[in-house]
Formats: structure tokens, sequence, C-alpha cells
């Protein structure tokens, strides 16, 4: 870039100017969806009401923020949702991976593409449908009860929907089943460039199978790995709801309610907008500052960044 | 050459990108005059020269929060009639989950349908100024709507600081309560095998449940099910909780106990009288009457069940299971549905489920001030309110649906047995689609020739019943189901009306506290019910310890307020 002939920017700018042209539409569109909502934070310092304008609206402050952190059911949504995408992330990143590099190592073709595309195919069932089946199979009279009790493990039905420390559990297993196949694509994908000189060096040298592995596939995708790290970290707040809203209820709603319900549930629901827009900024710093951290450790320890 | 030919490939893209954003502009802008010439030119001006009948075919929009499982897109021989009268043709649009929250969001866009039907968020709208007041329109083009709501016209009006009418009130005006709508429910098989024991209290109820399941440990083969609640999201509230207030002799006023005397309003959880429900069901789950999955199942899984014919007691609203009770009737499993008992604590507590409220105008339908051409969305609600209109929704169409004998509207046999067991029957001919939430006249008033405008009368109800149920009446010495509950006339009529007909204003203390006191309730109750009996006075004093501290006395001051102003305007 800074190199000894600097170009005025204007030439550049009619040298390059279908570029430009190009990347306008998105700049624009990144601009619009993405920039001029954040006004709407304005919000999280006012009392909203629908209905009327701008200026008619009352400021309060931090009034919004002072209640979010004085409620106690605050922390117990904060708690869930952290939990629960920790553990996702935990699951839904490592697992992934491994399910690629064993993947990999099949060598029968049609049966490799086949797992691959069983796998992956869930991702596309809504979490309705999802919902309803782990219902069904976890119910009294379900299968997984079936299973346990014709296998003696259990004499009487295990009430899986009814324990509150299990519903994490629950969640995660569904979300696993869900999202493994999908997950693994990216790094099926990065597997598959790497140089295949590379094992056939390590094979000639007398590697066998998990030595290549470790010392070759793996290390061959590890920018893919730390750079979906770093950005799923950055989504660990906002993980949705669809999931722990339709597998929940009563019993095990103390740890079921995550952040986004919350906002329905004390926000919108009770008209409070202007206190469901303090969680949304809240929200969204803690996910910057998880990502500028994240960032800054690996760049340091590892040299990988997205930033 | 090389480089004409890179310069064409981004301009050929940028004029693609130009072309399509062109496009989806055109697009919205041709949209939108098209939207809005019907309300600025014609209608406009014909409507100023009050051409009563005006007939061009028209859309209207509207929003139901409350999905309509009959809705038919106006294309039932029912539908198409009223599209031909009126030249309206309604486009809905249903609530999918949360209602508060699709209108809550709909308040914040401040984008409207012409109709809005808000199902109890009426407040939310209100405030975002939603609504148009629709007194002056009544007065220049409602002369049915005024025939039909008559003094209760005033009852439309929103409150005492905003006298406005904004929506039509739901629900039939001037109803006669002839069917019970809640209760404690036994199947017919369990009364039957038990020789029509006396049931009058829970001890009674539970002694049936308990005799029935010992001695018949499976139904076609499945383990038999004693009583089965719902805890699905807000389904708590019919099967877990109202039967708190019903058995304790209250009257249905959702989440609230109004005292006859002072009209101060109680959240009712908090009556030491409930303790001794929720107790009992507690004492049911500890000797396994109560279903297991009570707490977990969702409305599909349950209706399942009671279809299956194997849950021999429910304590619900009939409307929630009359479904499910519809296949058991299609199936023709006609000892497996059930009889409603009005079940108390004791025996000297009256169950109210046939106080009367009055009418009160809870929730209706509306118009949006940005509707097209609100003339013509009053004429139309006008209309619906008309004789023709009432017949025509709840008889369906002459010579096809019922028929005229003697100068009476007769259903015909064959149609009756259609209209009783399938449950299609309003998708297919739309009889009933167009009835709630528009106004609706109530059942057992009589129309100009001396017929009821609905189909309901005693006769037809009666004449409805299954063998197996005129059996169970009769052994217990009455005609009909309402026969076995206190009468009307023993109660006094509620002058507040149905206090869960009104709303907490949005972005208030008590609006917080409500939520608050809701999800305490969601959690405590269920855990209070499911633990051992030795904790259950734990658990209660936690859950009274709790709702003290989310505030509920402050909510129920802001309660008695809305209440007293509510009674106020309508004593006016």
């Amino acid at each position: 870039m800074g190199t000894e002939k600097r170009k005025p920017f204007l030439e550049v700018l009619i040298r390059q100017r279908y570029l430009f042209l190009m990347s306008f539409p998105f700049l624009a569109w990144l601009f619009v969806f993405s920039y001029v909502p954040i006004w709407g934070w304005t919000m999280a310092f006012q009392s909203f009401r629908p209905g009327k304008a701008f200026g008619e609206q009352k400021w309060v402050g931090f009034d919004n923020f002072i209640a979010l952190f004085a409620d106690e059911r605050f922390y117990m949504v904060l708690r869930n949702t952290l939990g629960m995408s920790l553990l996702a992330l935990l699951v839904g990143y490592t697992v992934p991976i491994i399910f690629a590099l064993i993947l990999n190592e099949v060598r029968h073709q049609l049966f490799k593409r086949s797992i691959q595309t069983i796998t992956y195919l869930p991702h596309f069932v809504s979490w309705v449908i999802v919902a309803g089946l782990v219902s069904k199979m976890l119910s009294i009279e379900g299968i997984i009860n079936e299973i346990l009790m014709s296998l003696h493990i259990v004499n009487e039905p295990v009430q899986f929907m009814q324990k509150e420390r299990w519903f994490w559990g629950i969640v995660t297993a569904s979300d696993m089943w869900k999202e493994t196949g999908w997950n693994s694509i990216i790094f099926l994908a990065a597997i598959i460039g790497i140089d295949p000189e590379l094992h056939e060096a390590a094979t000639v040298d007398g590697a066998g199978r998990f030595r290549r592995m470790w010392h070759i596939t793996l290390p061959g995708i590890r920018p893919t790995i730390m750079v979906m790290l770093i950005l799923s970290i950055g989504w660990l707040t906002s993980i949705g709801f669809e999931k722990q809203f339709l597998l929940g209820n009563p019993i095990v709603n103390d740890y079921a309610e995550v952040l986004d319900l919350y906002v329905l549930n004390y926000g919108i629901k009770v008209g409070r907008y202007s206190y469901g827009t303090a969680i949304g900024i809240f929200n969204s710093l803690v996910s910057i500052i998880l990502l500028v951290i994240s960032n800054a450790i690996f760049k340091r320890t590892t040299k990988e960044s997205v930033i | 050459m090389k480089a004409k030919k890179f310069k064409a490939v981004p301009l050929a893209i940028l004029a693609l990108i130009i072309v399509l954003i062109a496009a989806s502009c055109s697009k919205s802008a041709s949209q939108d005059p098209g939207k809005g010439t019907p309300s600025s030119s014609p209608s406009g001006t014909q409507s100023a020269t009050a051409s009563a009948d005006d007939k061009t075919p028209i859309t209207l929009t509207m929003f139901g929060a409350d999905p309509n499982p009959n809705w038919e897109n106006m294309e039932s021989p029912v539908g198409k009639k009223i599209t031909e009268i009126t030249g309206v043709k309604l486009q809905m649009e249903y609530a999918i989950g949360d209602q508060k929250q699709k209108i809550s969001l709909m308040a914040a866009s401040g984008e409207y349908p012409d109709l809005i039907f808000a199902h109890g968020n009426e407040n939310i709208l209100v405030d975002a100024g939603a609504y148009l007041d629709l007194t002056d329109l009544i007065e220049k083009y409602g002369p049915n709507i005024k025939k039909l709501y008559g003094d209760y016209l005033s009852r439309l009006r929103w409150n005492g600081q905003d006298k406005s009418i904004y929506y039509l009130g739901s629900f039939g005006v001037n109803d006669k309560q002839w069917k019970p709508a809640t209760g404690f429910e036994l199947q017919h098989a369990v009364v039957k095998d038990l020789g029509y024991p006396k049931l009058k209290t829970l001890q009674d109820f539970e002694n049936a449940i308990k005799t029935y399941k010992d001695k018949h440990p499976t139904i076609d083969g499945q383990p038999t099910i004693g009583l089965s609640l719902l805890a699905d999201d807000w389904r708590y509230k019919i099967t877990v909780t109202n039967p708190a207030v019903f058995s304790t002799g209250g009257p249905d006023d959702g989440e609230w106990w109004v005292d006859p005397e002072t009209h101060k309003a109680k959240f009712h959880y908090t009556r030491p009288e409930e303790k001794e429900y929720f107790k009992w069901l507690n004492h049911m789950n500890a000797v396994g009457l109560l279903d297991k999955e009570s707490f977990v199942q969702k409305y599909d899984q349950y209706n399942a069940k009671i279809s299956s014919g194997r849950v021999i007691a429910l304590a619900d609203a009939n409307w929630e299971y009359v479904d499910a009770e519809r296949a058991l009737r299609q199936a023709g499993k006609d000892d497996r549905m059930y009889g409603m008992y009005p079940i108390t604590l004791r025996e000297d507590i009256k169950y109210a489920d046939f106080q009367s409220a009055g009418y009160s105008a809870g929730w209706g339908v509306g118009i949006s001030k940005t509707a097209k051409d609100p003339v013509r969305a009053i004429k139309f609600l006008d209309w619906l309110a008309s004789d023709e209109a009432q017949i025509l929704n709840y008889w369906g169409i002459e010579g096809v649906h019922y028929k005229i004998e003697n100068g009476k509207r007769v259903i015909p046999p064959e149609e009756m047995a259609k209209r009783v067991s399938d449950p299609e029957y309003g998708k297919k001919t739309g009889i009933g689609v167009f009835t709630y939430p528009f106004p609706q006249q109530g059942i057992g008033v009589l129309d100009p020739s001396g017929q009821t405008y609905t189909t309901d009368s005693l006769e037809q109800i009666k004449a409805n019943y299954t063998a197996a149920e005129k059996d169970v009446l009769s052994h217990y010495g009455v005609e009909m189901w309402k026969d076995l509950y206190p009468p009307t006339e023993s109660f006094p009529v509620k002058p507040w009306g149905a206090a869960w007909q009104i709303n907490i204003p949005q972005n208030t203390d008590a609006a917080v506290i409500a939520q608050k006191c809701e999800d305490i309730v969601k959690k405590k109750v269920p855990q209070m019910i499911l633990a051992k009996p030795g904790e259950f006075d734990r658990i209660w004093d936690e859950f009274m310890a709790d709702l003290d501290k989310a505030g509920v006395h402050k909510m129920e001051d802001e309660f008695s307020k809305l209440l007293a102003d509510k009674i106020k305007l309508w004593n006016e």
C-alpha cells in the first residue's frame, strides 16, 4: 500500500471507477441494514412510546440499563444463554472437526458421499419439527424410554423433559444431531484443499494414518478452525430462542429461558421497547468485546486472526 | 480488443444491478398508488353521495390475532355469498405464535391492515393511535350495528378519559348460556361403570377416577390415564389454574378474583381457599392419578391422548377439548366422551359458571387509521351485523344448509349429522367463520319472525346429545348438562363484566409486575403440584413470598382502579 509513489485518491478513483461502482451497492446495503439501525439505539435512553415523533419522546438517561442490571431474572437468562452457547460451541465445534477428519479417511467414495448427505440433511429440518421429534422420543412412552426399559437400565420411565439440569444437555444434543453434518462441510472443504503431496511424502517417510491426521490434516485446516472459532465466539450471546422455546416447558423454564426470550417477554410484550433496546445494546457490546479479546489472543498465540 | 472485452463484463453486471434496483423500486412505487386509489377517488366520492350499497369489488386486509382454523379464504359457499352481496373480499393475516408480540411489532412499525382484531391486546394499538374512532361512522353508516348492540353500544367506549369506540365487541350480544363453558369432566364410561355416583366435591371426583382406574388399568390395551392437565404456553391458565378459581366458587375473571362487595381485585392465587385446590392436585399427583406428562406435553400431544380415549378425567374448558372429543364421536367411541360436572372444593360452594357478566365488549374488530376505505369497512361490518348476514352465518344458505318448513328454518337431519360430526364442516361451508370475532347476535336472541338467530336452541342441543350422554343425564335426573349447574338466576349480574377483558396499560410498572407474576406462577405451580406432599406447604409459602416481592399488591391496586373506571363508564 504505502509505496513511494502514492497516487492521489481521485486518480485511483477514476482509474478503478468500475470497481468502485461495483462495490457501491454492497456498501449501500451494508449502510442501510447495518449502520442506519444503530440510530434506533437512541430508544434505549428514552421511554419510547410507539406512534409518537422522535422529538416527543421522553428521555430517561440510563434508567433502562439500571433497571436491567437490577433484575435478578436478567442474570438467570444470561447464565442460561452463555451456558448453552458455550456447550454449543464446545460440541458444535469439536464434533464437526472430528467428524470431518474421520469422514475424510473413508476411502469408499459412494459411501462417503452418502454419509455426508445424510448427516447434513437435518440442517434443513425446522426446529418446530425437531422439537416435536425430540419431545415424542423422550416422553414416558417414547422410544428412548422403551429401549432403556427393555435393556433393564431403568425400572420406570425417565421423565427427561422434567429434569431442569438435563435441559441444556438435551438442547445441545439435538443441536448436534441437527448441525454436525452441516458444520463439517467447511472443514471437509478445507481438508480437500491440502496438497496431496504432503500426504504422499509422509507416507513414504512411514507415517501412519493417525500421524498424518495429526501432522498434516489438522495443521492444514488450522486457519479455518481459528477463523470459525473466533466468529462463533462473537455469536455467543445471540443463540436465538427457537430451540429453547420449543423444547421448554414450565418446569425447566429456569434453565430454558434465554436472553432473546427475555427481550420478548419483558421488553416487547409489555410495551417496553426501550428496555428491549437496552438489552440489545448490551448484547452487541458483549459480542464485540468477546470478539476483540479472542481475536487478540489468537493473534498473539497463533498469528491467525479475522480483524 | 482485450481491454474492451474486460470492460464489458463489469458493465453488464452494473447494468443488471441497476435494472434490478429500478425494477424493485418501480414495483413498490406502482403498488402504492394501486393501494391508494380506491380510498382517494372512486369510493370516496361515492360514499359522499351516500350510496348505501356500493358493491364494487374491494379487498380489505385484516389481521386476526386469534387464528381461525376454519378460515377458508372466502372460497366456501357462505364466503362467496358474502363477497357477492357486499363486494368485499377479506384478505386475512393471522398471528403465528405469540399474539402480543406480533401486535407490538405492528404498533412499532405503524403499518396496519384495514381491519384489526387484536384479541385482548387492543391497548397496545390504542396507545399507538392505530384505531379510527368509530362513533361517527356508526352514527352515519351503522344502523344494523346500533340495532345489534342496543344499549350496550355505550359499553364499547374505550374508557373514562377517551370515550371513543375503537372496535365492535366480539361474542354474542344478549347471550343466553345454555351450555356449561367450564367444569370437571369425566368420561361417560366412568360414571356408568360406577353406577352414577354423587359428583359434587373434589373428593367425589377423585374417588370416581381412582375406582375406575384401579378397576380398568388399561383402555384399549394402553395404560389408563387419570386426570390430564395441559401447561403448554398460556394454556396452563385454562386447565391448571382457572379450575382453582372455579372450584372455590369464583366466576371466570381470568387471573383475577373480584370482591363482589368492594369491587377490589385480587390476583386470584392469593386467596387462601385456592391453596386447598392446589394441595389436592399435589395429592392427586402423589397417588398417581395425575397424568405424569401434564406439565410437559404440548397441545397436540394432549389432543392425541384424549382422542385415544384413555384419559378418563379432565379439568378443562369445553372449547379446548371439543375437537378431540369430536374425533372420539367420529370414531364411534361415545362412551369415551365427557360429561361436565360442577365440582367444588366443598359442598357449600356454588360453581359459578353460569353467572352472567352482562355484555362486555372486551375485544373485537376495529378499523385502522390507515384503512384505505373506512366507509366501505364500516358498511361491511354493519352488513355483518344485519339480520341477513347473521342468519347466513349461523344457518348457511337456504336450500343448501337449511330449508324453510312452515315458515321456520329447519336443518335437515343429514345436514345436522355433518354439522356435529365433521370437524371440517365450518371450513367446507363457511358457516360460523364470519361470526366470531365479528358482531354476533347472542344465543337465544329472536329475530323479527320469532326464531333464534343462532342455530342453538334447547331442543337442538338436546337432539345433538349421543345416546350415552342422554343415558347419563337421565340417571342424574336432568335433561341437560346445564341443569347440573347452579342456574344464572341464582347469581347477581357482575357489574364489571368479565375482568379478564380488562387490559393493564402497556409500558407501566403494573404491566411488568404482571409479567413477573405470570413467570412466578408458571414456575411455582408445577413445582408445588409435583412436589412430595410434605414439601407442599413450604413451596406454597415461597410462592406467596415471591408474588409479594414482585409487587403483586401494587398491581392489584392498579387493576382495581381500572375496574372502578370501567364500572363508572358503563353505568354513566
